[in-house]
């Protein structure tokens, strides 16, 4: 995998230069626009990279935890962009593209064995439906989280910050329609692969509690509990979501998963 | 918060009556599962368990209805007793996504607790109990009167009701069973996880014929000293074809000539031969330090030795490729003559009456020889009101994600 490193060091350079050269836009609004293509562009060598792969692969490059960090790689930054056009909110793919390059450099420290098989459960058209909606959740709840931190942060040093609330509560609801539709689809997946819709394996115990956390989070929000409280349970909640995603596989529970990622 | 100045149990009940009722449930379930010493909750079957569930239904949304300014009730169907039935169900989950779920197993202080087997414990049931309690509560004052702007909340609400309430009493009535077949052979025995004797099905499974179809083969060093397999340079899984390279440290190796089906002849050397009996045999030229030969190399089969070509300490060897598709060819037929022929494959299983039939495995030991199926067979009638809960929950959350969008637009503009 010559061309991973390439694409890699490329989208990562294209998102410092971007990041740096949004700081110098702020002054010089000149700058502005091409900031935002260089920093676009990082999103769109991995978008690139992750449809050649595809095609050497001769299948979605989903099967690993490794090749799913490709998408968020991909995905995540452009939320962050997403966030800055509709709510004017210039911080948060700072955030966002810092995550992404922090997983291409776990991608380059610990090398994908390069496997192009799948096996005979993961054949099926709910494959992609499943993983891509999980990711698109996974990838709005972290920049959710993100956001819910930097409003911590905020708040500990008693600035106003009404915008950012409404973003990360947002961002939480989106990521939890995401987060249903994952859920239901895997279900009935597993139905037709695996014999019945649900039977309490490690993954799906987590992913259900990944979901119950944001439904808790829902009903606090419809209760008015205060806002500024309920940024610290978003902030939170995300740790939930990370055992769900890299975690379940460490645990005690996961000795009889028949779904954890291949580790290899 | 107006909360802390409270006396408890002074009116309106809020989050601290809630805690409170939620803890106590809560050590009430574990009491009850110790007083059991862990046995697992026996649900009836139909139409049983679904006369109780329609009853508890009508029970809880007649007393929403007829009781809706009752302060009690209002509190039972509010939301801060759902947060913490939410938060319960969360408790508990984690203790199953945590501590190993193993079925069977008794007499430690895990399963006399119910830890091991969480999902079917007391605490557990008593839970969800409360929880459909709630939430059918506060679904009882949006259903009646009807009014669109609350058709989100009903879908969302209605459907998890339904597909929880119908997943946990239907489990009693779900059979599945584990049907083995050898090639040629009729079965109409099941036998279930939990026990080893062989139950009867209402129609028979007759296997014609079982494949398999595998990735092709890999290329790997074997150091027999460490019992390790070694990769290659490129970290790739090779995939053996006419050209495939491979590197190791001071080695190399091409493929010069790939045959996926062949037996070997008199002279000694592989013959292409038919895909039931053949096995894959590779030509590959092998470099180590300046000094090169030529060997053909191959994976084995139940019959046939595999080869290996040695080099020094270690020894080249191709390994099978791992499966890629396996399925029956199979003739499914009922007493009363009804039959159906069928091809089972995994992800697509295939419905006879009431039963769905699925490819589950096969004798692994044997691989693509093996002229044994597992298939499993699976009834589930209560199915379709799961999936009725399900769609309602998709839909609630479409308009969700829609009235999510429309506010966001109010809010920027
Ligand atoms: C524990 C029992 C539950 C209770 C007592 C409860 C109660 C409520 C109430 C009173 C609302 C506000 C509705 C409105 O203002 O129109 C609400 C909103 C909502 N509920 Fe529940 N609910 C429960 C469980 C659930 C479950 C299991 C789901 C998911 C399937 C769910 C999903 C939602 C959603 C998506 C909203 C909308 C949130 C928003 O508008 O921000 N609820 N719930």
């Amino acid at each position: 995998m010559i061309t991973f490193t390439t694409a890699a060091i490329l989208a990562i350079a294209c998102w410092s230069l971007g990041a740096i050269v949004s700081i110098f836009a702020r002054r010089t609004p000149a700058l502005k626009l091409p900031a935002f293509l260089l920093a676009f562009g990082g999103s769109v060598v991995m978008i690139a990279f992750i449809a050649f792969y595809w095609s050497i692969l001769d299948r979605p490059p989903l099967r690993t935890l490794g090749e799913t960090r490709l998408w968020y790689a991909a995905l995540i930054p452009l939320v962050g962009f997403l966030v800055e056009y509709r709510w004017k909110i210039d911080w948060l793919k700072y955030y966002c593209m810092a995550l992404a390059s922090f997983f291409l450099v776990i991608n380059l420290l610990h090398p994908e064995v390069f496997d192009k098989t799948l096996m005979p459960a993961l054949q099926s058209p709910w494959f992609i439906p499943h993983v891509v909606v999980y990711l698109v959740g996974y990838v709005l709840l972290a920049a959710s989280s993100v956001t819910a931190l930097h409003n911590v942060s905020l708040q500990l040093r008693s600035k106003a910050n009404v915008t950012g609330e409404s973003v990360s509560h947002y961002l939480a609801l989106l990521g939890f329609v995401f987060l249903s539709f994952g859920l239901i689809f895997g279900a009935l997946w597993a139905k037709e692969a695996w014999g019945h819709y649900w039977t309490w394996d490690p993954k799906e115990t987590w992913a259900f509690l990944s979901w119950l956390a944001y439904l808790g989070y829902l009903h606090a929000y419809r209760y008015n509990i205060e806002r500024s409280k309920l940024q610290w349970y978003l902030a939170l909640s995300f740790v939930v979501l990370l055992v769900c995603w890299f975690g379940v596989n460490y645990l005690p529970s996961a000795q009889n998963s028949v779904h954890t990622y291949t580790q290899s | 918060m107006v909360v802390a100045r409270r006396r408890w149990f002074q009116t309106p009940w809020d989050f601290r009556e809630s805690i409170l009722f939620t803890a106590a449930a809560l050590c009430a379930g574990f009491l009850f599962e110790f007083a059991s010493s862990g046995s697992s909750i026996a649900l009836p079957r139909l139409p049983v368990n679904a006369i109780i569930l329609s009853l508890f239904a009508v029970l809880v949304l007649s007393i929403g209805y007829s009781f809706r300014n009752n302060h009690i009730v209002k509190w039972f169907g509010g939301i801060p007793l759902g947060l913490c039935l939410i938060f319960a169900i969360a408790l508990l989950s984690l203790i199953g996504g945590i501590v190993p779920q193993e079925a069977g197993s008794s007499g430690s202080l895990a399963s006399q607790a119910g830890v091991n087997h969480i999902f079917s414990s007391w605490p557990f049931a008593l839970t969800v109990i409360l929880f459909l309690a709630n939430l059918g509560l506060s679904l009882s004052w949006k259903l009646i009167p009807f009014k669109v702007q609350n058709l989100q909340f009903i879908l969302f609400h209605a459907g998890f009701w339904i597909a929880l309430s119908c997943a946990i009493f239907g489990s009693a009535d779900l059979q599945r069973l584990v049907v083995p077949i050898e090639e040629g052979k009729a079965n109409n025995f099941g036998y279930t996880m939990e026990s080893d004797t062989p139950q009867h099905l209402p129609f028979s499974v007759f296997l014609h014929e079982f494949s398999l179809e595998e990735y092709p083969p890999q290329l790997l060093l074997y150091d027999p000293h460490t019992d390790k397999l070694l990769m290659d340079k490129s970290q790739t899984i090779l995939e053996v074809r006419k050209g495939t390279t491979a590197s190791w440290k001071g080695l190399d190796v091409v493929v010069l000539d790939y045959i996926p089906f062949a037996l070997p002849g008199k002279d000694g050397l592989p013959h292409p031969a038919d895909r039931s009996t053949g096995i894959p045999y590779a030509k590959v030229r092998i470099s180590a330090d300046s000094t090169q030969r030529e060997a053909w190399i191959s994976t084995g089969s139940p019959m046939l030795k595999p080869g290996a070509a040695a080099l020094g300490n270690l020894y080249l060897i191709m390994v099978p490729g791992t499966p890629k598709s396996f399925r029956s060819a199979v003739t499914i037929q009922d007493g009363k003559g009804d039959d159906v022929m069928a091809n089972l494959e995994v992800n697509k299983p295939v419905n006879f009456k009431d039963w769905k039939l699925y490819q589950m495995g096969y004798d692994e030991k044997a691989g693509r020889w093996s002229k044994l199926s597992l298939i499993e067979v699976i009834r589930d009638p209560w199915l379709p009101a799961v999936y009725l809960g399900f769609f309602m929950i998709m839909a609630g959350n479409i308009l969700f994600f829609w009235n999510g969008i429309k506010r966001t637009e109010g809010a920027s503009s």
